[in-house]
């Protein structure tokens, strides 16, 4: 019997939300980084469960584009999170308010 | 002999040699005004050949159109640069070219010491060119480009020594006063084409235009034109400019305020007299301005201290008369009057020049005197000048000012009979007040004690010139038969004449009485010592500042003109221009300013908040999409 696809969106959906609340409430860079990426596989594994319900390979393929374009995400970001606390001794997003009004 | 087809040449020789003169001038030095000199001689004698060949032709065939090329096209309007030989036209050039090239060779002798004398002939050549093209045009546009050129030709040669202040305001006040006048012009133009069809005045002088029936447009039109003239030929109200311009080298006021420029509103009048005479209105309004400027001009010059003032208002007075002949339909009188003129008034500039000359640039009456002794020449040159002025029996200026007042009496035009009397009595005073004071009594000041006659150059053209004001009367003997009144009479039509009012004879012994006695009330005097005119001069104080003042009309435009334009340029550049169109650019720079502010907030710099906006817009978004569905 196959697992119903409600399953996988429930836990896609815990995924995005702890991914959204992370992203919202942690000052850290780096820990909002890994809650985006918790988004994204929350949002990933939303696509393949509706792929395998249609049979339609497509929502896999954009998984894999998902993956890769995240995985170059992650090399800029982190190299831009690793300078700046070079720089600033910090990765207190607060205090990295510079570029305002 | 000379084809008429190289008439294109007259005009094209003197702007070719302002066209050398501007970009060499410097470098020929005092070759300059030979060359200058040179150009207009040649015009001139190309002139006397056209004109000799035009006697030769019938009489029904001495009109001619020379087609130069097509100048605009633009839908139904066509205008052809093409210049028009007939017996008018011929006239003009013939005057403008002959006096031109007088002019310009005295002026080598009075410009001598001048640095920029390259750059004068060029401006001298350059207002020659444009003189020839205002006379020579077939069209009414080509026309105003000439009126136009000579415009800035005087206003440039005015403004000739602009370190001086006066000049350079005299030279703006003759462009801007002579340009209301000239808009005027333009539109009388323009309406000719709208009413006519064509600016060509072979359309204008078709006997077909002349048939029409006079009509209110036609009284619009002619005194549109007549309203150019009157800007351009200094007569009352727009005379102001014309004794200033006096600021410009004297040469110039000869040339141009006195012989051709100020004529060319005279020539205007005459060429379209079509126009003037299918209005029921247009000629008396010529007449009457004439006649009051005449008037006004005579009795304001004899209360002139400066002797280029005296020649200025007299310039003016006796353009009046020109007008006053034009008004009676004497035309062929008025073209013989300006012929004269030219004569007589380049003659006396030019003798007032050489005063100077020799005086070092003295022209206060009551700083001159006794000169007869040390410049015999240009003494007697000058004394000629004025008898012809004063119109002495047969004088050129007799032959004019009695046949325009034979025709007025003629006609049964008492009033204006006398009243033109009036003002050749007062011609004769202020011309014989010019000549006592500067020529006879003792020399009332070291300048004038010290005077020297000038060079042949400059005395040759006044010899030329004193011939001329003394015998052009040949040209006249007769208002019908006369050789000029003849040749003219194909264009112009007959002078009218009338049996009415008093007898031929008696009219010349009036004249003659009013100008010797103007003359012999003026030696009485300034002249004989009899008179301490000074002391007179003292108890009339009233009348004399009103004369010298031009009865005071520079300050009643001062007053009714440029004061409130004044005050109206104050008002609207401290309350509308400051605070309503200032206020208007000031308050939107604000307001963008003040939203910009409170938008700005809005970037706090926060990832955090910006992830949030993120967020809430994607949920908009999604519900928006879902909704839509």
């Amino acid at each position: 019997m196959r697992t119903p696809v409600a399953y996988f969106l429930v836990v896609s959906a815990a995924l995005f939300t702890i991914g959204t609340v992370g992203v919202l409430v942690r000052r850290n860079a780096l820990v909002m980084f890994m809650s985006v990426e918790l988004q994204l596989n929350g949002v990933n594994l939303a696509l393949v469960a509706f792929s395998r319900l249609h049979g339609d390979l497509t929502g896999q393929v954009l998984t894999f584009f998902s993956l890769v374009v995240a995985a170059a995400e992650v090399v800029v970001g982190l190299a831009i999170i690793v300078s700046v606390f070079r720089r600033r001794r910090t990765a207190n997003v607060d205090d990295l308010a510079e570029l305002r009004w | 002999m000379v084809a008429l087809d190289l008439v294109w040449l007259v005009p094209t020789l003197p702007l070719a040699g302002a066209a050398v003169l501007l970009f060499a001038g410097r470098r020929l030095g005092r070759l300059a005004g030979w060359l200058a000199t040179a150009t207009v001689a040649a015009s001139a004698a190309l002139a006397v050949g056209i004109a000799a060949r035009l006697l030769d032709l019938p009489e029904a065939e001495r009109t001619r159109v020379v087609h130069l090329f097509e100048w605009i096209r633009a839908g139904s309007f066509r205008a052809a640069a093409e210049l028009r030989v007939d017996p008018l036209s011929v006239t003009m050039v013939l005057v403008v070219t002959v006096v031109g090239a007088l002019i310009h060779l005295y002026s080598i002798g009075y410009m001598a010491e001048d640095p920029r004398i390259g750059r004068f002939f060029a401006y001298l050549n350059l207002f020659v060119g444009f003189m020839l093209l205002l006379v020579l045009a077939e069209n009414l546009l080509l026309l105003y480009v000439g009126w136009e050129g000579v415009g800035l030709c005087s206003y440039l040669l005015i403004g000739f020594w602009f370190e001086r202040p006066s000049a350079a305001a005299a030279a703006k006040k003759a462009f801007v006063t002579t340009r209301v006048g000239d808009t005027a012009l333009l539109v009388g133009i323009a309406l000719v084409f709208f009413r006519l069809g064509s600016l060509d005045l072979s359309r204008v002088l078709d006997p077909a235009v002349a048939a029409l029936q006079p009509s209110g447009v036609f009284t619009i039109i002619a005194l549109l034109l007549f309203a150019g003239a009157v800007g351009k030929s200094a007569q009352v109200p727009l005379h102001v400019w014309l004794p200033d311009a006096m600021e410009g080298p004297t040469p110039v006021s000869a040339l141009i305020h006195a012989a051709t420029m100020v004529t060319a509103g005279v020539y205007l009048v005459v060429r379209t007299h079509v126009l003037f005479e299918l209005s029921g209105v247009a000629l008396t309004v010529v007449l009457v301005v004439g006649l009051v400027t005449a008037l006004y001009a005579a009795l304001s010059a004899i209360g002139q201290d400066d002797a280029k003032r005296v020649l200025a208002y007299s310039t003016i007075s006796q353009l009046g008369y020109m007008f006053v002949a034009a008004g009676m339909r004497a035309y062929a009188v008025a073209m013989f009057m300006l012929v004269a003129h030219a004569a007589y008034k380049a003659l006396l500039f030019l003798a007032a020049g050489s005063v100077m000359h020799g005086t070092e640039q003295e022209t206060d009456l009551q700083r001159l005197g006794g000169l007869w002794r040390r410049m015999p020449w240009t003494a007697a040159t000058m004394a000629a000048g004025a008898l012809s002025l004063a119109g002495v029996l047969g004088l050129a200026g007799f032959f004019a000012k009695d046949e325009i007042l034979a025709v007025a009496s003629g006609t049964g035009r008492g009033a204006v009979w006398a009243l033109g009397t009036l003002g050749a009595f007062c011609s004769a005073l202020y011309i014989g007040r010019l000549v006592s004071l500067a020529l006879l009594g003792r020399p009332r000041s070291d300048r004038a004690l010290h005077a020297h006659e000038s060079p042949p150059v400059m005395l040759l053209p006044l010899a030329v010139l004193a011939a001329g004001a003394l015998g052009l009367g040949v040209l006249m003997t007769d208002p019908r038969t006369g050789t000029l009144p003849a040749f003219l009479a194909p264009v112009l039509g007959e002078v009218p004449h009338g049996e009415a009012g008093l007898p031929k004879g008696v009219l010349v012994a009036l004249s003659q009485v009013t100008a010797l006695g103007g003359l012999g009330l003026a030696w009485y005097l300034y002249g004989s010592g009899r008179v301490e005119w000074l002391a007179l001069r003292e108890r009339l104080a009233g009348v004399q500042r009103l004369l010298a003042h031009g009865m005071y009309v520079d300050d009643l435009y001062a007053a009714a003109v440029d004061r409130p334009l004044r005050a109206a340029a104050a008002a609207l550049a401290w309350v509308v221009d400051a605070r309503w169109v200032d206020g208007l650019g000031n308050g939107v720079g604000r307001l963008t300013q003040a939203l910009a502010g409170a938008g700005r907030r809005v970037q706090t710099g926060l990832v955090r908040t910006y992830a949030l906006a993120f967020l809430l817009g994607a949920a908009v978004l999604l519900v928006y999409v879902g909704v839509r569905r």
